[in-house]
This record gives structure tokens, C-alpha cells and sequence, in this order.
């Protein structure tokens, strides 16, 4: 199964950028990240000890509609939550959060957003930290479906996933908090605990019995948090090459 | 707590505040004190609102209150009021653009699922026809001065076509409306056998004859389900999904036949002949929030602790979480879970299970807020049974 790929600071003009791609959904999506930034004619709604996350939602084909609300709402409160707002600059600034949806199929009217959730979360955290926004802790976050036979599939693909019996989404922090869940379908509660252990093991990699995350070549590059850690740092090591040739 | 004094005995202006403008001054550290009163008080926990943690508002529903729509309700949860009501309008078939597309593939699905013998394809093609064609369409509207946030008459807020959005995958995912009740059928008269002379109008809707023409779809009902909030104090999804629940639940659609002869669709105005909706289970939701008792601990970026060490001292980030928040609670925290449960033979189903904004709720309480969601299912269920 190929893994996801992303690159981080391809915008010129933003103050943050990335783009990710999941092969496995689909879906690829393009993030602009301004922060601090002013907010032009929103005093009111400015709280003044903390900075103000907005989301933006661009679907690929149409104009954003109900269901982009929906998940900007989503994103808002669990990003609103981990981006550090009370640094200095941040007070009373906005940190205001482009997504664009570039490549993927068409979420249609109604349909559910759960699939295209995790790729907008990592495009989200990946161009936060190219905007150097201050963050209290990095996530990971992961789509899986159980199938009428009770198999838990990662990643389904849009026709899977409308096959499915329930979809689940998950985000966990570095630290193991669940940050995010959406669930829908029908399904029972030890059906979404099995499906959160193998979230927590997608995104965490496997943990051994003595609660070790091992770190082996393999794992690490198999754990969603891996992933994003690796992708900053091939950004970090190409930024900084020049010094690295000058020792 | 506030000390009554006498109006005979006038005293002098005091510099303590009425529980009131406390409440509205340090509106944290006034809940936190309903929750945690000191141990020497010998009080309960209880929230500022009066209520028990996992308590929920006193809620109220009345079905049939509008009389031009096909069905309707009010449901009333605490201060929050809401009401929907139920329009059916006739889609034509000819009018569907794609229409022959998605017949022709239907039919080909049909005959792969029949030759598997999958007992599930009638539910498959249900959701493909109300999804496809959009034969529900709820809408949500908040801006009816329903708080002093939102203005009367203004575009849609963004929390108003979020709920929207919400009302609609939860209609779709829990497949609540039954595809066969929107249909509008056609038994075309087999015009080579004899009955045909004594059938006189041959329209029959239910005839299965073989032999004869198939029957053919003319046209679907389409259900607008508007959702006016005309009342909002906290938690407007329970309260705008309950009244979406007991407005289905109400819906009526009058018998509809094709008439062939004007080649319209032609319906009864006797009540007697209108039949209700048959719907899927019985969806109830549920919302709470996580209440923490230490404001900071989100943006203090040391002190975060792991998952794991979280749990083992729990004394060091105190947390309720409360069901059925108020406008006043809402404000005042950032988690938010939500669960829809159905009952299937006195087994809780969970249909939709959210929860973000936080990382204080994880699976022990979830667990715990599936069981108080599902005693909420049976409560909802006697309460929209006897509206």
C-alpha cells in the first residue's frame, strides 16, 4: 500500500503552505496557512487574549456549500484547540487557514465528509508548522471502514466507503489523546473499540507489550505520525543544507 | 448563597455581588463553584442550571401543530424551541435529467444482487434513489431572533448550514425514510388479456401480474423538511433533530396515481386514502460537553501530559461532563461529544458518535455516554410516542 505524500512550503506568497496527497482516497489537497494576520472589520467576534482560527474550505468543482461549513466547523474546534493563541503577536490576530481540495472525487450534496477528513487535517497541521504557528501538539488522523463482514479496511476509496457499514475517523495527538472522532453508520461500541485500537496503531505505529513505541526503519515510516514528523524534517534538512555544507 | 436581608432594615450598599451579575462576571469560576463546592458545605455537585451532570432539560414535543403542512411538530427541550415542518411536493420523472442513466443502471445492479441473493439490495437502492435524486431536503433557519447573536432576517450563519448539513447526513446514514414511501408507481393495463376489459381504469398500484407490462416509476415525492429554531438556549441540534424525528413520524402523504389519460399525476383528497411514512427506527441524539476546571491547561504547552499519565492522576485536570448543555455552559467549553443511538430490540445501536474540540473525552467516557444516551432513547421514545 503506498503511503501518503506530502511537501511542505510551495507557495511563495503564503506565510505557510503545503500540499498532500492520499493515493489510497484519492484525495489531494493544497493548504495556505496566514498567521498573524489582521482581521479586517472583525473586532467584535475577536476574543482579546487569543488568536482567532478560521478555516476555509474550497471544493474542487463548485462553490462551497452546507457541507463545507460542516467541516470547517470540524476543523476549527480541533485546530482552534491545539494552535498555541495566546503567544506573543497572537492575541487578537487571526490565523486564517486556506484548503483547497485540488484532486479527488467530487463530494456531492449530502454525501458524508468523513472521507475526505483526515487528508484536510494533515494538509491543515503540515502547513501550520511551514507557517511556524505555535503549536501545543501534532496529530495524526486516519479513515477506516467496516464492511459488512466486519473487516475494519484503512483508507477506503469514495465507492468503498459508500459500501461500507460505518465509516470512523480518527485523530490522535502525539501524546495518544483522542483528538477527533467522527463516527456514522450503524455500529456497536466494541465494534468502534477495535476500530479505535487500530486507529491508535495507524497513527502511532505498533506499540509493543512493555508500551514502547518501537522504532524500527519499518514502523516508523508505517505510523501516520512518522510520516508527518519525516516529511518536517526532509523541509527542515533542505532549508537549512547550506549550513549543514558550510561545517 | 445570597443572603436575604429585610427591606424594614435597610443596610448599607454591601460589596458582595448577587449570584447573577457573578455569573455573568466570572462566568468559569461560577459554574466551577457549582460543581466543586468546598467539602466543609456538605453540598451536592450540581450544575448552576439545577441539574445533575448527566441530566437533561425537561423536554416537551406536540406533533401536528402546523395544519398546511403534510406533517410537523415542536419539540421543546429546556429553552430551546424548535419547529419543522414536513412539505411533500411531486417530482416528475420526466423532469429528472439523468433519469434513464440511473434507471438502467439500477436494474443492472438488481440483477447482480439477485443472483447473489443479497437481502440488503432493497435498503442499497433506497439510499442510492434518496441520495441520488435529493428526495429530502432539510433546511435549518436560525435567523429568527432566536438569540441576540443571530439577526432576524440575515444569510444563513455558518452554524445554521452546519446543522443543516448535519439534519441531512444523519437522514442518510441512518437511512430513516423508506425510498418505496416516496415512490409514485405505474402498472401499465396489459392491454392482450381479457381482465383488461373488466379492469375498467387499470391503474392498479399493487398489482404484480405477471406477464403483463412492468410497472414503472412516474414519479418520487419530494420532502422539504424545514427546521425553524425560534428559540435557542444550548444544544440545537437535539432539539432540531428530535422535531425532524416527530415531524416524520406525523407525515402524511395523500394517495398519488398516474393518470394515464391526462398523463399527469393525480391526487386523492380523502384523508382516509393518505398514508403515513413507515420509517427506519427511531434515532435519538444526544449532545454533552466537557466542562474542564483549569482554563489554561490547553494553552500552557508544558504542561500537557501524556495520555496515559493523564489517566493514572486524575485529580490534576478536573473535568464534568455535561449532558445537554445550556447556552451559558456552552460557552464555557470547548469539548463537545454527540451520540445518536436507535434501539433494535432492546440492543443500542450507535449511529453517528462525534466528539472534538478537546482531548479530555476518550473511550471509558464515551462508553459511559452511549449508556446515558441510550436511557435519554428511551425517555425521547415515550415522549414522542405520546405526541
Amino acid at each position: 500500500m503506498f503511503g501518503p505524500i506530502a511537501s511542505l512550503s510551495q507557495l511563495n506568497r503564503a506565510d505557510g503552505s503545503a500540499s498532500y496527497k492520499c493515493p489510497a482516497t484519492g484525495y489531494s489537497i493544497l493548504g495556505a496557512v496566514n498567521a498573524p494576520i489582521e482581521l479586517p472589520a472583525r473586532r467584535d467576534a475577536l476574543k482579546p487574549e487569543e488568536a482567532t482560527v478560521e478555516v476555509f474550505v474550497k471544493p474542487g468543482t463548485t462553490t462551497a456549500g452546507v457541507g463545507e461549513r460542516y467541516v470547517e466547523g470540524i476543523l476549527r474546534s480541533v485546530l482552534g484547540k491545539i494552535v498555541l493563541g495566546r503567544e506573543k503577536g497572537f492575541p487578537r490576530r487571526g490565523v486564517v487557514i486556506t484548503l483547497a481540495i485540488v484532486g479527488g472525487e467530487n463530494v456531492e450534496r449530502g454525501d458524508s465528509y468523513l472521507t475526505i477528513l483526515p487528508a484536510l487535517l494533515h494538509a491543515a497541521l503540515l502547513a501550520m508548522i511551514s507557517a511556524s504557528v505555535p503549536l501545543s501538539m501534532t496529530f495524526s488522523a486516519t479513515l477506516l471502514g467496516v464492511t459488512k463482514s466486519g473487516d475494519i479496511v484503512r483508507d477506503p476509496s469514495p465507492t468503498a466507503a459508500k459500501a461500507a457499514v460505518s465509516l470512523h475517523v480518527f485523530a490522535f495527538s502525539s501524546k495518544n489523546h483522542l483528538l477527533l472522532n467522527e463516527s456514522e453508520g450503524r455500529f456497536e461500541f466494541d465494534t468502534w473499540e477495535l476500530v479505535r485500537e487500530r486507529a491508535l496503531s495507524i497513527c502511532q505505529g505498533v506499540i509493543s507489550s512493555d508500551g514502547d513505541v518501537t522504532m524500527d526503519e519499518g514502523t516508523t515510516s508505517a505510523s501516520l505520525n512518522g510520516f508527518i514528523r519525516e516529511t518536517v524534517e526532509d523541509q527542515v534538512y533542505s532549508d537549512y543544507a547550506y549550513k549543514l555544507d558550510s561545517i | 448563597m445570597a443572603s436575604t436581608t429585610t427591606p424594614s432594615n435597610p443596610t448599607p450598599p454591601s460589596l458582595s455581588l448577587p449570584p447573577s451579575q457573578f455569573a455573568r462576571l466570572q462566568p468559569h469560576a461560577y459554574l466551577l463553584a457549582h460543581l466543586s463546592p468546598p467539602p466543609a458545605s456538605n453540598q451536592p455537585s450540581i450544575r448552576a442550571n439545577g441539574r445533575a451532570t448527566s441530566q437533561f432539560r425537561v423536554t416537551s414535543a406536540n406533533a401536528g401543530s402546523l395544519t398546511h403542512t403534510n406533517g410537523s411538530a415542536v419539540v421543546r427541550i429546556g429553552d430551546t424551541a424548535a419547529v419543522c415542518g414536513v412539505r411533500a411536493e411531486i417530482l416528475h420523472t420526466k423532469d429528472i435529467a439523468s433519469w434513464s442513466v440511473l434507471q438502467a443502471s439500477a436494474e443492472q445492479k438488481f440483477d447482480k444482487s439477485n443472483e447473489t441473493g443479497v437481502p440488503e439490495s432493497q435498503d442499497e437502492e433506497d439510499k442510492g434513489h434518496i441520495q441520488d435524486l435529493n428526495l429530502l431536503v432539510p433546511n435549518l433557519s436560525l435567523s429568527t431572533g432566536c438569540a441576540p447573536g443571530f439577526t432576524p432576517g440575515a444569510p444563513p450563519s455558518a452554524l445554521a448550514q452546519s446543522l443543516s448539513h448535519q439534519i441531512l447526513s444523519l437522514l442518510h446514514t441512518s437511512r430513516l425514510v423508506k425510498a418505496d414511501d416516496l415512490r409514485i408507481w405505474y402498472q401499465p393495463p396489459n392491454l392482450d388479456s381479457e381482465e383488461f376489459h373488466n379492469a375498467g381504469e387499470g391503474m392498479e398500484v399493487d398489482t404484480e401480474e405477471s406477464g403483463g407490462p412492468e410497472r414503472e416509476i412516474k414519479a418520487f415525492w419530494v420532502l422539504y423538511i424545514d427546521v425553524m429554531i425560534i428559540s435557542l438556549a444550548g444544544n440545537p441540534f437535539d432539539a432540531a433533530w428530535a422535531s425532524v424525528l416527530a415531524a416524520l413520524r406525523d407525515t402524511k402523504l395523500p394517495k398519488a396515481w398516474w393518470d394515464a389519460d391526462n398523463e399527469t399525476i393525480l391526487c386523492s383528497d380523502d384523508v382516509a386514502d393518505a398514508q403515513k411514512l413507515s420509517l427506519r427506527g427511531l434515532p435519538v441524539s444526544s449532545s454533552f460537553c466537557s466542562f474542564e476546571s483549569d482554563v489554561a491547561a490547553g494553552w500552557r504547552a508544558v504542561v500537557i501530559p501524556d495520555a496515559e499519565e493523564q489517566k493514572q492522576k486524575k485529580g490534576a485536570q478536573q473535568r464534568w461532563i455535561l449532558a445537554d448543555p445550556d447556552g451559558y455552559e456552552e460557552g464555557l467549553s470547548q469539548e463537545r461529544v454527540s451520540v445518536v443511538v436507535d434501539k433494535e430490540n432492546g440492543k443500542t445501536v450507535i449511529v453517528k458518535m462525534e466528539k472534538h474540540g478537546g482531548w479530555t473525552v476518550d473511550s471509558d467516557d464515551l462508553r459511559h455516554l452511549v449508556d446515558v444516551s441510550a436511557q435519554r432513547w428511551d425517555e425521547m421514545k415515550r415522549i414522542l410516542d405520546q405526541c
